[in-house]
C-alpha cells in the first residue's frame, strides 16, 4: 500500500483524492520543539525522529539502475537540473548579503544519483559539495558514477545518513530539491535542514504544490498513462504549496523574534512533453516550483 | 609538454594531472603510457575544427577548458601561408554574412588577410538550355538586410586567420604532423571509470583521453566511424573542377559592385565567383570524363573552354568536350555565330593562373546523426553537400556556433560536456536546418541536369516566375546570404 500509511492521521490523508484543493496544515506548521514526541506509528524507522520513509527508500532505491539513464524514467529530472542552477544564482544575485558566486559550499539533502550534485561540482565556482540520500543503494549508484568524471573528485562527497544524524560545518547553499513531498514530517525536517545553513546562505528546495492540476500531471498523466515516471513516484497527498513554506519560515522568524529568514523567492516550471522544463510565472501556485530563502543572520 | 601539465586547469583535478603527468617518467616501463586526459579534443584544423577550439578559446565562460587538436598537417605551414596579390589559391569558399558575424564574434576575421576577401553584391543564375534567367541584386530589397550577398574567401585565408587568431588566445594543446592511429575507450581503474571515454592515439605513442572527442575530420571521418554512426547519401558521378582565372576587367559592376555568375547545364552548374581584381574563381560541376579532358588542356583550350562554358548553346560545349586540342579556334570560331549578350556574362577569361586547375568527386552524405556518448561531429564530418549554393563550409560554421553554444551552456549549468544529454539541443537544432539545405541543393542539381523533356520548360516558367516575384526572390537571397528566416 501507499506510503501515506505510514504516515501520521491528518487531514491531508483524508485528502488523496482531491475532493477539493486541501490545505495541509499539521505536520508542516508544528515545528519540532512544539511536538517533542513524533508520533509512534513508524515501525520501519531506525531512528524515532528520522524522516526517512521506508517505502519511499525502496520505492527510489529500486530505480537505481535507471537513475542516469538520460531516456529512463529519471529524464524530467535530468532535464529540470540547468534551471536549479539558474534559480540558484537568480536567489544569490537578489541579495548585496548573498556569499560571493565564486567561492561556494554546498549540501545537497536527498541527492539520489547525484544529478545535482555532480553538476555543482563541476561548476568552477564550487569549493565543495556534499551529497547525502537515506537510501544506501543510491549512495553507491552516486558514488560509482562520479568516478566517471575525473574533475568530481576533489570536490564531491556522498554520505549515506538520514539529515538528523549529519555532522557538518553549515555551507552557503542547502539544497533538497524533489525531496520534501517524500519526507513523512516536513515541519521536523525543515527544522534539520536550517541548521546547515551560515548566515548569508539560502535554502534552495523544489517541490511541487498539492492541487488538481499536479494531481492530474504528475499522477495521473505522468504516472498511469504516458508512465513517464514509475508508479508510486509521487504521493500527492505530501505535495507542499509555497505558501505552507513561506508559512513555515516567517514562524521560525516569530519563534526566533526576529528576522532569521528574508523573503521567499518561488519559481514555477511547467514541463512540456518534447521541449522540457519551461519557466512560467505564476505556475508556482500551480504545479512544480522552486523556492529559496536566505537566512539574514 | 612538462609546461602544458603544470598550467592548472580548473576542468581537471589535481590527481588527473599527475596521472597524466605519469608517462613522462614511466617510459622504461613496458606498459603503454597512461592517456592525457582533456576536456575537448578536436580530431581535424580545417575551417571547423579551428573555428570551434576559436570560439571555446575566446569565450570567457570556456576558456577554462583544456583543449588539444590533432591534425595530420603542419600547421606553422598554414598559419605563414601568403601569396602575392595577384596570385589566388584555387580552393574557395563563399562565406555568408552571418558566418562572417560569427568569425569577427571570436575574433579571427581582423586576423584574415582581408584584402584577398571579395564581397559581392549580386547573383546572376540562368538556365544553360532555355536560357531562363534569375538576377539577385539588392536594390529591391529590404533596406536593413546590407548589400553584400556573401564574401568570396580563399579556404586558406580563413584557416590562417583562424591560427593565427589561435596562436594568440594560446591554450590549445597543437599536435599537427599527427596521424590518428586508433581512437579507443578508456579503462576502468580503482578512482576511475573512463570506459566511456575516448582515447586517441596518436603515431608516436602519444593518447589523448576526451571528455568530448570532436570530429572534424572531413568526409571520410575516423572519428565518425569509431563512433559508428552511419553517414547515408550518394555520389553524383561528377567533378567540381575549380581554378584560379584572370578577366578581362574587374567586372560589369566594377570594383565596388561584383557579381557572382552561376549557370546550370544539363552536365551541372558552372559558376564564376568573383575574387579582388581581376580574378574569378571557377567552380565548374561536371562528368568526371570531362573534368579530366579540362585538366589535359593546354592553358589557352581551358580558358576557352570556360568562355564557351558561359556563353555556347549546350550542343556547341557537349562538342568542343570531345575534341583532344584546339578548343581556342573552336571557340572564336562558333562565337562568330552566336549572338551573346556580354553584360548579361562575365567579362571575357583572358587566362588560368598555372597550377589552378584541379578537380573533386561530388557527393552527398548525411549522418545519422552528430552525437554520440562523447562524440560530437561538426562540418563535412557530419555532412558533404553539392556545391552549387556555396553553403558548404557556411553550413559547417553553423555547426560550430550551436555546438559552442552548446558547451557553454552545459559549461554554465554544470553538465558534462561530453554526455549524450548535454549535447542535444546541438543535434536539435542543426540536424533538420542542415537536411533541409542538403535536399535542396540536392533537387536543384537533379532538376538541371536534364538537356530537354518536359521538365525544361517548366523550371524555367519557375525561375522566370521567382524572378518577378520580389518578396520569394528576397526569400531566396536571404537563404543564400544566411540571414534568412530559419525553416526550422
Amino acid at each position: 500500500m501507499r506510503s501515506s500509511l505510514l504516515r501520521p492521521a491528518t487531514p491531508r490523508a483524508l485528502l488523496r483524492r482531491p475532493s477539493q484543493p486541501p490545505r495541509r496544515l499539521l505536520p508542516l506548521l508544528a515545528h519540532p520543539s512544539q511536538q517533542p514526541n513524533p508520533p509512534p506509528c513508524r515501525p520501519h524507522s531506525t531512528t524515532t525522529t528520522s524522516s526517512v520513509n521506508e517505502t519511499e527508500i525502496s520505492h527510489f532505491s529500486s530505480l537505481a539502475s535507471s537513475w542516469w539513464d538520460p531516456h529512463g524514467p529519471s529524464r524530467p529530472l535530468h532535464l529540470m537540473n540547468p534551471h536549479r542552477h539558474d534559480f540558484i544564482r537568480s536567489c544569490l544575485s537578489s541579495s548585496p548579503t548573498s556569499p560571493p558566486y565564486s567561492s561556494l559550499t554546498y549540501l545537497d539533502i536527498g541527492c539520489g544519483g547525484g544529478i545535482f550534485a555532480e553538476s555543482a561540482a563541476r561548476l568552477p565556482a564550487t569549493l565543495s559539495i556534499t551529497g547525502i540520500d537515506a537510501s544506501p543503494v543510491i549512495i553507491s549508484v552516486a558514488k560509482s558514477h562520479a568516478r566517471r568524471d575525473p574533475s568530481l573528485a576533489q570536490k564531491l562527497s556522498y554520505l549515506n545518513s538520514p539529515i538528523e544524524s549529519l555532522v557538518l560545518p553549515p555551507v552557503d547553499i542547502v539544497t533538497c530539491f524533489e525531496v520534501i513531498e517524500h519526507v513523512d514530517y516536513p515541519s521536523q525536517f525543515l527544522g534539520e535542514l536550517i541548521k546547515f545553513v551560515r548566515p548569508g546562505g539560502w535554502v534552495v528546495m523544489s517541490t511541487i504544490a498539492r492541487t488538481w492540476t499536479s494531481w492530474v500531471t504528475t499522477n495521473l498523466v505522468a504516472e498511469d498513462i504516458l508512465k513517464m515516471v514509475p508508479k508510486g513516484t509521487h504521493d500527492w497527498g505530501k505535495y507542499l504549496h509555497e505558501y505552507e513554506l513561506r508559512e513555515w519560515f516567517s514562524k521560525e522568524n516569530s519563534r526566533e523574534g526576529k528576522k532569521v529568514w528574508g523573503d521567499a523567492r518561488v519559481m514555477g516550471v511547467v514541463f512540456v512533453p518534447g521541449c522540457g522544463w519551461k519557466e512560467v510565472k505564476g505556475s508556482e501556485k500551480i504545479g512544480n516550483y522552486f523556492f529559496g530563502v536566505q537566512r539574514l543572520v | 609538454m612538462e609546461a602544458l601539465l603544470r598550467r592548472r586547469a580548473v576542468y581537471v583535478c589535481q590527481s588527473c594531472v599527475r596521472s597524466a603527468r605519469q608517462p613522462l617518467w614511466r617510459n622504461y616501463s613496458s606498459a603503454p603510457p597512461r592517456p592525457d586526459i582533456y576536456d575537448v579534443v578536436c580530431v581535424g584544423g580545417g575551417p571547423a575544427g579551428l573555428s570551434l577550439l576559436t570560439a571555446l578559446r575566446a569565450n570567457p565562460i570556456t576558456s577554462h577548458l583544456r583543449v588539444a587538436l590533432v591534425e595530420a598537417q603542419d600547421l606553422s605551414k598554414i598559419r605563414s601561408w601568403s601569396l602575392p596579390p595577384t596570385k589566388f589559391s584555387n580552393r574557395c569558399s563563399s562565406l555568408t554574412p552571418s558566418s562572417v558575424k560569427f568569425l569577427e564574434q571570436i575574433g579571427a576575421w581582423e586576423h584574415m588577410a582581408r584584402d584577398r576577401v571579395q564581397p559581392y553584391q549580386e547573383m546572376q543564375v540562368w538556365d544553360g538550355v532555355s536560357g531562363a534567367r534569375i538576377e539577385f541584386d539588392w536594390a529591391g530589397a529590404a533596406p536593413n538586410t546590407g548589400t553584400t550577398i556573401a564574401y568570396m574567401t580563399e579556404n586558406l585565408n580563413l584557416t590562417s586567420g583562424l591560427l593565427k587568431r589561435l596562436e594568440e588566445l594560446g591554450g590549445v594543446s597543437t599536435f599537427d604532423n599527427a596521424r590518428v592511429e586508433n581512437i579507443t575507450h578508456g579503462e576502468e581503474t580503482e578512482e576511475l571509470d573512463l570506459r566511456e571515454w575516448p582515447v586517441v592515439q596518436l603515431s608516436g605513442g602519444k593518447q589523448l583521453s576526451a571528455r568530448l572527442l570532436v570530429g572534424a575530420d572531413g568526409a571520410n571521418s575516423p572519428v565518425r566511424s569509431f563512433a559508428n554512426i552511419e553517414a547515408k547519401g550518394w555520389d553524383y558521378n561528377r567533378h567540381g573542377v575549380v581554378a584560379t582565372v584572370e578577366l578581362e576587367g574587374e567586372g560589369w559592376g566594377g570594383e565596388f559592385t561584383k557579381i557572382a555568375y552561376q549557370r546550370f547545364l544539363p552536365t551541372g552548374p558552372v559558376a564564376m565567383l568573383p575574387m579582388p581584381g581581376k580574378y574569378s574563381t571557377l567552380v565548374w560541376s561536371t562528368t568526371p570524363s570531362n573534368a579530366a579532358l579540362l585538366k589535359s588542356l593546354s592553358p589557352k583550350d581551358f580558358t576557352a573552354m570556360v568562355n564557351a562554358a558561359f556563353t555556347l548553346s549546350t550542343v556547341d560545349l557537349q562538342y568542343m568536350h570531345t575534341q583532344k586540342s584546339g578548343q581556342e579556334e573552336e571557340y572564336s570560331w562558333r562565337m562568330e555565330h552566336t549572338p551573346v549578350d556580354h553584360r548579361a556574362v562575365p567579362q571575357v577569361v583572358t587566362g588560368v593562373q598555372e597550377g589552378t586547375v584541379a578537380s573533386f568527386p561530388l557527393k552527398l552524405r548525411h549522418a545519422d546523426t552528430y552525437v554520440a556518448e562523447r562524440v560530437a561531429l561538426v562540418g563535412d564530418a557530419a555532412h558533404t553537400i553539392h556545391p552549387l549554393a556555396g553553403q558548404g563550409l557556411n553550413q559547417g560554421q553553423g555547426d560550430v556556433q550551436s555546438l559552442a553554444k552548446t558547451i557553454e551552456y552545459a559549461v554554465t549549468h554544470g553538465q558534462d560536456i561530453g554526455v549524450g544529454m548535454s549535447l542535444e539541443s546541438y543535434v536539435s537544432e542543426r540536424y533538420a536546418a542542415n537536411h533541409v539545405l542538403l535536399g535542396v541543393c540536392d533537387k536543384l542539381h537533379k532538376l538541371y541536369s536534364f538537356g530537354s523533356g518536359p521538365l525544361v520548360p517548366l523550371r524555367s516558367l519557375g525561375l522566370s516566375a521567382v524572378n518577378a516575384l520580389g518578396p520569394l526572390k528576397t526569400f531566396v537571397m536571404n537563404q543564400a546570404a544566411g540571414n534568412g528566416m530559419k525553416v526550422f
